[in-house]
């Protein structure tokens, strides 16, 4: 499957570093324009490469923390957003909940809630289990 | 404030939920043994992910799951010296009778106040809404608890000292 590299080439986590940058600077300019939706989207897509690296996961927590920490609806955001982008939300949340900053944690149980409406118990089940793709 | 503990709570809620799903398993390297997997951690196909859930820097909640049991830790919000002991001493004696509760844990984990540790069996004798609604209930009543015990030693201390005092005057 691919992906599933044992061996992180040191030039692939580079270029996954600076990938994580261009979208980081995509998110800002879409939270300047409060298009928080779409950065949340952006932010989560392509999350999955090299998860082996702990540079590239901490770039990406990092940029999803910012998309999660702007937004102000939580409803309306679930409402717009894709379901399949519910499981890795899903897992950036418990990121988010096991840092035990009081801001990230209320924002995060916040989400958390709706999410689980939304997404039902499986979602959740579905985090626990996945040991293979963790962020 | 109480909002947060409501949606702490029923985070919590969610994933023990989720995480409850337990059956029988006997042990896989020794014959004729069953052994809560989650305490042994031998084998990493039988354990699921981990989960912390924090609710601020102080008070956070570790659930454990493996496939025939769980295990739930929760560290207490403990605001002062007093209240330290006196969550110290309550859970100590809480734990120490731990036979009567059936699903608590002797020690806590390394790290937190108290643990609880659910298996198959548990499952099977109990319904399991009932002891997540049990795990619940007993966060929520620790801390009025632990007001409580705290209220009733200052009342206590004053009335001493004022009565001792007394013949001072």
């Amino acid at each position: 499957m691919a992906g599933s590299e044992g061996f992180v080439g040191a030039d692939n986590a580079e270029a996954i570093i600076t990938r994580i940058e261009h979208k980081t600077r995509k998110i800002e300019s879409l939270l300047k324009q409060y298009k928080t939706v779409e950065a949340l989207k952006t932010a989560l897509e392509g999350t999955y490469a090299m998860t082996s690296d702990e540079r590239c996961k901490s770039a990406h927590w990092i940029a999803v923390h910012r998309a999660i920490m702007a937004i102000k609806d939580v409803d309306g955001m679930l409402s717009s957003l894709d379901p399949e982008y519910y499981d890795i939300l899903m897992k950036y949340l418990y990121r988010g909940l096991s840092t035990g900053d009081r801001p990230t944690c209320d924002q995060c149980l916040r989400i958390h809630e709706k999410l689980t409406e939304r997404a039902g118990h499986g979602c959740i089940l579905r985090f626990l289990t996945d040991t293979v793709n963790t962020v | 404030m109480g909002s947060t503990l409501r949606l702490y709570l029923t985070c919590i809620r969610n994933t023990l939920h989720a995480a409850m799903c337990l059956q029988n398993f006997p042990c896989q390297e020794v014959e004729r043994h069953n052994k809560p997997e989650v305490e042994l951690k031998s084998s990493p196909e039988l354990l699921l992910n981990p989960v912390v859930i924090c609710r601020n820097e102080a008070e956070k909640c570790l659930i454990e799951t493996s496939i025939n049991s769980l295990r739930i830790s929760l560290k207490v919000k403990q605001a002062d010296e007093l209240e330290n002991i006196l969550t110290k001493k309550f859970l100590r004696f809480l734990s120490m009778r731990a036979e009567a509760f059936q699903v608590l844990r002797r020690k806590p984990v390394q790290g937190y106040d108290i643990s609880f540790l659910i298996t198959n069996y548990h499952c099977e004798e109990m319904q399991k809404q009932k002891l997540i609604d049990f795990i619940v209930q007993f966060m929520e009543d620790i801390d009025k608890e632990i007001s409580e015990l705290k209220m009733s030693v200052n009342t206590r201390g004053r009335l001493v000292a004022t009565e001792f005092l007394k013949q001072f005057i």
